[in-house]
């Protein structure tokens, strides 16, 4: 062991990433990152570089692959432009708590904060919007700056890390040696589970009548999704699941209600207003989850409990705060837990679902069998898929109606823009998801608008043979502004109709499978023929120009304001 | 009510970290009245006092923000009669005082300061104090007209308990 040859930092970068376990690196070179991409050129049997073709292509394929696969997901790009590409990526990622390790190049540091070429401030501009950062202007600094990076962006609330390097670091040579960070003092990721709360808990779920479980990401983000559903059976609790914990619960699962918030479904909202105590689990009662708070949940007590401390009584001032791990506190809840039939409260369910069907759902499609509506897509999608693909959305009325007739059977399955709702995420996200699960299938589900923000991913998508499947719900119009417009704003268009391109040579130039559907009578076979494809597979569906996702609690209405139809 | 709420927090020291605090108030659009940063009692921990006009519902909240800074060990926030605070102030006085009698002597007696410079065309007078009595000591100067420069410090604070207890452990 003794007298290792030196190595320089580009190539130590690469051999703590590795020893960080990663696998699949999304990135784009430039002048400031030249050196690590020279050592990348002798790594290509460890690590799989992914040229995407945007920087932000290459931000969200990295949260798409950490999404899916639970693993940290790493972007490396250049300084200056290829920095600020990302931003929009790490704000993403750190309002859905998604782990990232974004490395960016910077000037040399004898050049630091001289204007020099391509020199931006990389750490200012990413401080607000990561979980933390750091530059890094030494070689001998990067092995702990990554494994510090990893321990941070995974632990905990998993949130985006910005490792900021010097050029002079990546060319420097020294003493290399990997060691993990598992502790640093000021930061305590794990906290301790106070037993008196879990039982103050128990004892408040086993006397409730009406009591609800609130399922969020933090479910998925702890492993816990089988704790979860031991927990709510033991107990004969219902599950509802905000946006960002779709698929955590199979749809399935007898005692799942539905989807919370603006766009979700009656039943969960309905039951929200008039349960007697709420369990929220791993999340964090956004506005849209919520609607107007001051009616929020009227008559329940409420329970919280979430790994982040800074959520309990942010925005809803609740009466049992709980600050643990989702997975330890629902274990150790269940222990005390006691059975309740509660099959008239589950009623409410079934009641609210029946209402949902016959004014929502049923009047969606077309009896003529022409016009078709993004339910038809969606839920013949999930037909077809059987609810075991992957479905990574975009923003939009095509992600609500994803997340609203889409099914699944398994965890991690459901990819969406939750708190930054950025356009232009799904296209990259999905790839990046495909990549991570290469034998699931993974669908992309896209307007016309958002689309077109990343469509040259398609590149990437081509050289790299991504089976990736995508489906753009093209409606002519950024059709969610639309339906503001047309509900809130006297049905004044301004500026959301779209000129569109057409869209299937666009894949075909980029030598994808495609086809347009435009007649219902066609979209179950042009599904079925997406599902099949052995590779990548783009198709356009071209749905109704002017319809609305409903139900809809109206922005800063109570979730018993909810409007179901025009 | 909105007061005045008065952050105490210990930090790795380490660049950044006053970036990343002072970013969680200008979020909140929250103006900083005052803010001392400087090395605590222990080797490596440095100690930030910054003060604030809002309301309890909001510092609280920001506080549990101020602790998901990986590099921040230790955040409380105290309304300022918990604390002992104490502020230095200099008072850059015209060198006519010296010819009005008495007025040395009650700036330095009554006021319980003292003369650090003097100089046929200023006098330097410091005073440590609590905030108002500084405060006071300048209105003083000012109406008599011979004031010609103020500064003052941040607040130097401890707690009537001991806060850095549990960094010890560390
Ligand atoms: C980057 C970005 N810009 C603007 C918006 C605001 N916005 C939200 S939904 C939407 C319309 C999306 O249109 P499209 O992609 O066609 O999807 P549709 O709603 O028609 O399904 C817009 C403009 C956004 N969410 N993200
Ligand atoms: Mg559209």
């Amino acid at each position: 062991m003794a007298n290792k040859p030196k190595i320089k930092g580009a190539e130590a970068l690469l051999l703590s990433l590795i020893a960080e376990g990663t696998d699949t690196i999304f990135g784009y070179p430039g002048g400031q990152v030249i050196p690590i991409y020279d050592h990348l050129y002798h790594f290509t049997d460890r690590i799989n570089h992914i040229l995407t073709r945007h920087e932000q292509g290459a931000v969200h394929a990295a949260q798409g692959y950490a999404r899916a696969t639970g693993k940290v997901g790493v972007c490396l790009v250049t300084s200056g432009p290829g920095a600020t590409n990302l931003v929009t990526g790490i704000a993403d990622a750190m309002l859905d708590s998604t782990p990232l390790v974004c490395i960016t190049g910077q000037v040399p540091c004898s050049l630091l904060g001289t204007d020099a070429f391509q020199e931006a401030d990389t750490i200012s501009m990413t401080m607000p919007i990561s979980k933390w950062n750091y530059q890094v202007t030494q070689a001998s600094e990067i092995p702990s700056a990554i494994a510090r990076a990893f321990y941070i962006a995974r632990s905990g609330r998993p949130g985006p890390v910005v490792i900021d390097i010097s050029k002079n670091a990546q060319v420097e040579e020294f003493d290399f040696s990997y060691k993990p960070c598992i502790y640093l003092r000021s930061y305590k990721p794990h906290p301790e589970l106070d037993l008196t709360l879990i039982d103050q808990a128990v004892q408040m779920i086993n006397a409730a009548d009406k009591p609800l479980l609130l399922v969020g990401q933090g479910v998925k983000l702890a492993n816990a999704e089988s704790k979860l559903l031991e927990f709510a059976e033991a107990a004969g609790v219902p599950m509802a699941s905000t946006l960002m914990g779709i698929s955590a619960v199979p749809n399935n699962h007898p005692l799942f209600v539905g989807n919370l918030g603006m766009h979700g479904n009656l039943a969960a909202n309905e039951m929200t207003q008039r349960s007697d105590l709420i369990i929220a689990v791993g999340m964090r009662f956004s506005d849209r989850v919520t609607g107007d708070v001051k009616n929020y949940a009227p008559n329940a007590k409420i329970i919280h409990i979430d790994v982040d401390a800074a959520e309990l009584n942010k925005n809803i001032k609740v009466d049992l705060p709980i600050h643990a791990d989702a997975a330890d506190a629902l274990e150790a809840m269940k222990r005390g837990i006691s059975y309740k039939d509660r099959s008239k409260w589950m009623a409410v369910a079934a009641e609210n679902n029946k209402k949902e069907y016959e004014d929502v759902v049923l009047p969606s499609t077309d009896p003529q069998g022409e016009y078709i509506s993004m339910y038809d897509v969606i839920s013949t999608l999930a037909e077809v898929e059987k609810g075991n693909a992957v479905i990574v959305t975009d923003v939009g009325q095509n992600q609500m109606f994803s997340a609203r007739y889409s099914k699944f059977n398994q965890t991690r399955s459901f990819i969406t823009s939750g708190g930054l709702g950025t356009m232009g995420f799904g296209l990259p996200a999905a790839m990046g998801a495909k990549l991570g699960v290469p034998d699931r299938e993974v669908v992309a589900i896209m307007g016309d608008g958002g689309f077109q923000m990343t469509m040259q991913e398609l590149g990437t998508i081509m050289q790299n043979h991504i089976g990736l499947k995508m489906i753009v719900l093209n409606n002519t119009y950024l059709g969610m502004v639309r339906q503001w417009q047309q509900l809130f704003f006297g049905k004044r268009y301004s500026f959301t109709q779209l000129e569109n391109p057409d869209f299937p040579s666009i894949a075909a130039a980029y030598g994808i499978a495609n086809r347009r559907v435009e007649r219902l009578s066609d979209l179950k076979a042009a599904i079925q023929e997406l599902a099949d494809a052995p590779g990548a597979y783009f198709l356009e569906v071209d749905v109704l120009p002017e319809e609305n996702v409903f139900p809809m609690v109206p922005a800063g209405a109570s979730l018993s304001d909810t409007i179901c139809k025009e | 009510m909105v007061k005045e709420y008065i952050v105490i927090a210990f930090t790795e020291n380490q660049i950044g970290v006053l970036n990343r605090i002072t970013a969680l108030y200008l979020r909140r659009k929250i103006n900083i009245e005052s803010l001392k940063v400087s090395e605590s009692s222990i080797k490596g921990i440095s100690m930030f006092v910054i003060s604030a006009f809002t309301t309890q519902e909001i510092i609280e909240k920001l506080v549990r923000q101020l602790r998901n800074i990986v590099e921040v060990i230790q955040v409380e926030y105290y309304s300022d009669d918990e604390l002992i605070t104490q502020e230095i102030a200099l008072y850059k006085i015209s060198s006519k005082i010296v010819r009005e009698s008495g007025m040395v002597d009650m700036i330095i007696r009554s006021w319980n300061a003292r003369i650090i410079e003097m100089n046929p065309s200023f006098v330097v007078v410091e005073k440590t104090g609590t905030r108002e009595e500084i405060e006071n000591l300048r209105t003083e100067l000012e109406t008599r007209k011979v004031l010609l420069e103020f500064t003052r410090s941040g607040s130097v604070v401890l707690h009537r308990e001991s806060m850095e207890n549990t960094l010890n452990q560390l």
